[in-house]
């Protein structure tokens, strides 16, 4: 957005008398009118409400001598806790955030990025018993709370910017003007003196009046005071709730993201720890048993063979060095496998070619779509490599479905994968620790992974990785 | 002579069992860890108990622990341990004490079936099998401290053989020498070392062992 702020092409001086015209004091006046709504709308005014309505009621126990009993006090308190947690349970709370942040966005031109989507839901708002638990423990919900609250007060400034040095300055140029269309009295008439808004008197009743059409250029002075003034005075008001809304309603504070970080980071390292020792276990248990026994079954017919000449058990020598070769065919097998678990040689012409040779050897059918334009990082294709190769582990073994769909797009900065299937669902990742692990290998590169699978089927999953870690 | 063998790895088992059983030997019982182990030796009292290190539940050093702790309740029965790793730590602690009767092998010396048939049947009959890894680590820390420096290159070869367990007659058919020519190879380097004079091979390797570890 272009606004620059009024001074910025001529100087402070010429500032000021522009700067109730430039475009950016209008965008300032309309947020401050949008932020009318939430006088009314916000918990002190449903507080005083459920008082006000139990009250009129006049009845025990609500009343006391015609004032509210402190029964009434812990009903209006109950109402507003109740539509609170209701506000963050439904999600409520969040979408009232995204609303004030397209606000800020459209009219101010401040682009506040969303905070992170509520972790294990993907919009469809399906959950259970966990589910509401973490709906609960929902961190920006509950700031979007926060920010409700404080909009009280902010609101309230932002009218009295809107509408006292707004309205209030555009009502008292006119004085002059209309002036003489209604006080054309006769001489002697005894009128009542006209009284003026200004900031230090917003109800007008106070000690500003004129009597006089020479006064209503003291009113219209006023009023040319007041517009110089209200963009500045809006100005000021708007960027309180700039703030705000940047620190509330947007992503965590550094501090929080520090955090984040160092939990992370403890995961990647736990991770690279745990798969180095899951890799020497394999290469104990696997390739390195099998050519011990292979070199004892080697030794064995070397014995069988005899010292020289005349072989004395060529059977089973002939058995036994069957038993070395298929022993090293296994061994290597054991060690291919192996070698394509630390990272598939595919893997370096193309996440979409590996991902290609993955599907093509799965037990179930499996449709692949991949539309990838930009290569990410070599990182992130091993993580989204291994991500599908797990989920579509789990969905071939446990979902006993007959069909899967992995889809694989790009949008703007973020590598999107879908895994589908059309088999029984009911996977949790509270409770498979495999789930649970891919969810952390992928947030230590600020992705996410979402997982839909209610009982019955179908499982969806959604894992979103940024391009480069 | 009766054996208790205890590897988790099941192929590996079935060629051992096999290897030995060939060799004449009798397999009493062939088991898949520590403590089935243990029973199958109080159970059988063989001779020998070939246990591989790293077995179930724990896959970390099960098969040292059962034999430690068959050592300590059946000194009279001997222990050989496999493992595809040699750790100098593990073969300190078999050794604790005495080393009569105790071998501490890689699993691929199995490959050269005379030698560890032979290895097998010196520890059954209350001898010493370490193996040359063990040994050669032990050599390298002595030989950087210089407390190798007087021998003859010939004569740190003997005293490596003699560390792993190894019979006169053994150093002698390894070395291709004559039984006098490795005696008085011995003899120089017991000199030499200033070592003191051991009767019998447990207590040379004793020696050689606490002189390549101070």
């Amino acid at each position: 957005m272009g606004s620059k702020g009024p001074g910025s092409r001529s100087g402070p001086v010429n500032a000021v008398p522009r700067a109730p015209f430039g475009r950016r004091a209008r965008r300032e006046l309309a947020f401050c009118l949008l932020g009318l709504p939430f006088v009314v709308l916000n918990a002190f005014t449903v507080f005083f409400a459920v008082v006000l309505l139990l009250t009129l009621t006049g009845r025990q126990p609500w009343t006391v001598d015609d004032n509210p009993s402190p029964w009434t006090v812990l009903v209006a308190v109950s109402v507003v806790v109740l539509l609170t947690l209701l506000l963050v349970v439904s999600g409520g709370a969040r979408r009232l955030g995204a609303s004030c942040r397209w606000a800020v966005g459209f009219l101010l031109g401040e682009q506040v990025a969303a905070p992170p989507p509520p972790p294990g839901r993907s919009g469809r708002g399906r959950r259970g018993g966990g589910g509401l638990r973490a709906a609960l423990g929902d961190g920006p919900s509950w700031r979007a709370v926060a920010y409700l609250f404080l909009k009280l007060p902010t609101a309230l400034l932002e009218a009295y910017a809107a509408l006292v040095f707004w309205g209030a300055g555009l009502v008292n140029l006119t004085y002059p003007f209309w002036w003489n269309s209604f006080r054309n009295h006769p001489d002697g008439t005894r009128l009542s003196p006209v009284p003026v808004v200004t900031p230090f008197d917003w109800s007008g009743a106070g000690h500003f009046q004129i009597t006089t059409f020479p006064g209503t250029f003291a009113a219209l002075g006023a009023g040319v005071g007041m517009l110089l003034a209200a963009p500045w005075v809006t100005r000021a008001v708007v960027a309180g709730d700039r703030w705000l809304i940047r620190n509330l309603l947007g992503p965590r504070p550094l501090a929080q993201r520090l955090t984040d970080l160092e939990h992370t980071r403890a995961l990647a390292v736990d991770d690279a720890a745990a798969r180095l020792r899951r890799l020497e276990r394999d290469l104990h248990d696997g390739a390195q048993i099998r050519l011990a026994t292979l070199a004892l079954n080697l030794g064995m017919a070397k014995r069988k063979l005899g010292e020289s000449g005349a072989v004395p058990h060529p059977d089973e020598a002939r058995e036994l060095v069957d038993a070395a070769l298929q022993g090293a065919k296994d061994a290597l097998s054991e060690l291919r496998e192996l070698a394509r678990g630390i990272h598939p040689a595919v893997l370096d012409t193309g996440l979409a070619d590996a991902l290609a040779t993955l599907v093509a050897g799965n037990a179930v059918p499996t449709e692949l779509t991949a539309d990838i334009t930009v290569r990410p990082t070599p990182a992130i294709e091993t993580i989204a490599y291994f991500c599908t190769a797990e989920l579509l582990a789990n969905a071939t073994k446990h979902s006993g479905a007959g069909l899967i769909a992995i889809e694989v797009t790009q949008r703007a900065e973020v590598l999107v994968l879908r895994i589908a299937d059309d088999g029984r669902g009911g996977a949790d990742p509270a409770r498979g620790s495999g789930l649970s692990g891919l969810k952390d290998r992928v947030a230590v590169v600020d992705g996410r992974l979402d997982i839909t699978s209610p009982p019955g089927g179908p499982t969806r999953a959604t894992v979103v990785l940024p391009l480069r870690a | 002579m009766r054996i208790v063998i205890a590897e988790d790895a099941a192929l590996f088992r079935a060629g051992l069992v096999r290897l030995l059983e060939d060799d004449g030997h009798t397999v009493c019982a062939a088991v898949a860890d520590g403590g089935a182990m243990l029973s199958a030796a109080v159970e059988h009292r063989p001779d020998v108990v070939i246990a591989d290190i790293r077995m179930p539940p724990t896959f970390t050093d099960e098969g040292l622990r059962a034999a430690l702790e068959l050592r300590r309740t059946h000194p009279d029965t001997s222990v050989l341990v496999l493992s595809q790793y040699i750790e100098t730590r593990y073969a300190a602690s078999l050794l604790h004490g005495s080393p009569a009767g105790v071998g501490y092998l890689l699993k691929e010396r199995v490959a050269d079936v005379a030698e560890f048939t032979d290895a097998v049947t010196r520890v059954a009959a209350g001898g010493t099998a370490l193996d040359r890894e063990v040994v050669s680590q032990l050599l390298a820390a002595s030989h950087r401290t210089g407390g190798l420096d007087p021998l003859t290159p010939r004569e740190r070869e003997v005293l490596a053989l003699m560390a792993e367990g190894r019979s006169n007659t053994g150093i002698a058919a390894a070395l291709v020498l004559t039984l006098g020519t490795v005696e008085k190879h011995i003899a120089s380097i017991f000199t030499k070392l200033d070592l003191p004079p051991s009767e019998g091979d447990n207590r040379r390797v004793l020696a050689v062992l606490r002189h390549l570890d101070a």
